[in-house]
């Protein structure tokens, strides 16, 4: 199935800021961590400690993705 | 200046110091809190720096933690607006206002508001070094520590 990832601030300097991305059916956030883990190692250490939100709230790891949800991955906040 | 207000939160335009109180007469304590850019961070010199957000969720989530803000104390007043960009030394970076009958409530509901802002808002800061050298800040990994 089809999400839409979106990625922020230091992880697009590993993945683009946007893109459609084939996942298989019923993945879990925490699959889809270890399939952009694989993707590009570089990017571990940043993906253990970022959060995921689909449709804008944040997930737990063991959420499950369905088709069509955009899917953003946000490091760790350092606003203010 | 063109006007780029896309959020009732998030904004590009410079912030500016609040110069009016709420026209609520039944304040009595107002509390103002400015995040301002500083020119030195972890012993480098910065020149400037770069705020990017996940601007519709950054915008959704402050207004819930200000909500829940309201349901914790009883407040009168509560705001916060961060700005995003290029950001220069001395500029601010983020506003958190909030006023009650008495400080207490307005000094605590500040407090709150900007350390979840700051912890949990997608919110990003780009460090520009004088070195001519820039990263992404680590930020703080939530849950982890208090600032």
């Amino acid at each position: 199935m089809k999400i839409r990832l979106l990625c922020f601030a230091a992880m697009k300097d590993y993945f683009p800021p946007q893109e459609e991305l084939l996942v298989k059916s019923g993945s879990t956030i925490a699959e889809l961590r270890s399939s952009l883990e694989i993707r590009n190692p570089s990017a571990a250490r940043l993906l253990k400690v970022s959060r995921f939100a689909v449709n804008q709230e944040i997930v737990e790891d063991g959420y499950f993705l369905s088709e069509g949800q955009s899917v953003a991955v946000l490091p760790p906040s350092s606003g203010g | 200046m063109e006007s780029v207000d896309l959020f009732e939160h998030i904004t590009f335009s410079p912030l500016v110091p609040t110069e009016r109180f709420p026209n609520l007469p039944e304040i009595g304590g107002f509390v103002f809190f400015a995040g301002i850019v500083r020119n030195i961070n972890e012993g480098r010199r910065v020149n400037h720096l770069e705020y990017e957000a996940f601007p519709e969720m950054a915008d959704r989530m402050i207004r819930s933690i200000l909500s829940d803000a309201g349901k914790k104390w009883d407040l009168l007043h509560a705001d916060c607006r961060h700005r995003l960009g290029k950001l220069e030394i001395s500029e601010i970076a983020v506003i958190v206002t909030t006023g009650s009958l008495h400080r207490e409530e307005a000094y605590s509901a500040n407090r709150y508001i900007i350390d979840r802002v700051k912890h949990e808002v997608p919110i990003w800061k780009r460090e520009f070094f004088e070195d001519g050298t820039s990263e992404w800040s680590q930020g703080c990994t939530h849950e982890q520590h208090r600032h």
